[in-house]
């Protein structure tokens, strides 16, 4: 093993590594799904090395079945996160603690800091308005009464 | 493990900067107030570079060097930004670039084909898809669990003892790789009964003396060996082991893919149900 190899072997660790770190602490289920599929470059990356220092095709051939399991763990993945958001109308993985082993401890945050108002944080990014009917009678002000009053009948 | 340590310093003050790092830029509320990113930044890079730097290679060109350091720093620092990023857009978005620098380095490791097949497949389709789910099932903004984080702690200090560990392996042991190195020279110099190769398929003759007694023909896949045709990461070496050696598992994968799609179709909440 060269130095050159061993050190794409490090970086694919690092990146298998990061993933697991993302998966044990984040708390919203996409987030989860997408280090799993943090997990998987770094393994992608560390067969193609092996490959390399065995000069084969296999560790190749190998990633290209990791790339189409990935891609179908990720549909299965994303229709399962919306069903269950459907059942919760929340991403939080915690609401789903009900599924654990009965002589498990129960999540460490409490499910009730829930209910407290999400932090504003992202104020700055616009949002669309909600789409619905559109009003009939606009409320009349007095800059604009002659306006409205001249375009309708 | 001793040895390890005191010869490889760099390694170890990477990796405990870079925990650091990544505890600091984990989302916590400690009294309502965010912690500064800044710091967590500058400690994750800090330890980002001692880490690369422990394992660099003096004998390869400035070139190779220069990208190796931009992609593997790349992709690790854009990994610990999306696995500590506040909103789920960003960690997708950082989760695309490092995509990017992986694939980087798969073109580093001579794998182009893999590189593009990456790109296609993860920034075309799969980012697009965590995109589309992120806004359908979060219009409401910023959410309460996105700002905690559980057990940050056991999991950093578990997963870089990991690390650690697998680093210690990789810098003190010596594997000693033998490659089946496929003797073309040797094989037109003395021409050998082709025993474990397949007609027709010149390069992959089993080399054996006339008169020794006939060992088995070395196991493994004859088809995916890199030789001088066809070399590591070749297209048309890894067509001849994806439709060769794996041609099996190639029809498996397909069918995988459809059973994936069918699953997938039949999980998704239909919107007459109570929509989104």
């Amino acid at each position: 093993m060269t130095p050159e190899e061993q050190r794409f072997l490090l970086v694919g660790a690092g990146l298998f590594v990061l993933g697991i770190i993302g998966f044990l602490t984040r708390r919203n289920l996409i987030l989860m799904v997408l280090s799993a599929e943090l997990m998987l470059h770094g393994i992608s990356l560390t067969m193609v090395t092996f490959g390399r220092m065995h000069q084969t095709q296999e560790g190749q051939a190998f990633t290209i079945f990791t790339l189409t399991v990935a891609a179908c763990e990720a549909g299965l993945a994303l229709s399962l996160v919306l069903a269950l958001y459907r059942k919760s109308h929340s991403l939080d993985i915690q609401l789903w603690s009900e599924l654990r082993e009965s002589d498990l401890a129960g999540p460490t945050a409490d499910i009730a800091s829930e209910t407290e108002k999400p932090v504003d944080a992202y104020e700055n990014i616009p949002k669309l308005t909600p789409a619905g009917i559109v009003p009939k009678d606009p409320p009349r002000t007095s800059a604009s009464s002659g306006a409205t009053s001249s375009g309708r009948v | 493990m001793m040895d390890w340590f005191q010869s490889n310093p760099m390694t170890l003050v990477g990796l405990v900067l870079w925990a650091v790092g990544i505890l600091w830029l984990m989302p916590a509320k400690h009294g309502g107030k965010p912690r500064s990113r800044i710091l967590g930044l500058v400690l994750t890079a800090a330890g980002l570079v001692s880490f690369c730097l422990a394992c660099g290679n003096p004998h390869s060109e400035l070139a190779n060097e220069v990208m190796f350091w931009v992609f593997g720093i790349g992709a690790l620092l854009c990994g610990v930004l999306m696995i500590t990023a506040r909103n789920p857009v960003y960690a997708a978005l950082w989760f695309a670039l490092t995509t990017l620098a992986t694939c980087g380095l798969f073109l580093l490791q001579s794998a182009p084909f893999l590189a593009a097949a990456t790109i296609i497949v993860y920034a075309g389709a799969v980012i697009v898809t965590f995109l589309f789910v992120i806004m359908l099932a979060q219009q409401s903004g910023a959410a309460g669990y996105d700002q905690r984080s559980g057990q940050s702690v056991l999991a950093t200090v578990a997963a870089f003892v990991f690390l650690g560990a697998i680093a210690m392996t990789l810098q003190t042991e010596k594997l000693d790789i033998e490659v089946r190195a496929v003797p073309v020279v040797a094989a037109v110099a003395e021409p050998a009964p082709a025993v474990g190769g397949m007609p027709g398929m010149p390069g992959i003759a089993v080399d054996l003396p006339i008169g020794a007694p006939a060992t088995p023909p070395e196991p493994g896949n004859l088809l995916s060996v890199a030789d001088a045709d066809h070399p590591v990461g070749n297209l048309k070496g890894l067509g001849r082991s994806l439709f060769g050696d794996y041609l099996f598992a190639v029809e498996l994968a397909g069918t995988l893919l459809l059973v994936a799609c069918i699953g997938a179709i039949a999980i998704a909440p239909r919107r007459e149900q109570g929509g989104l």
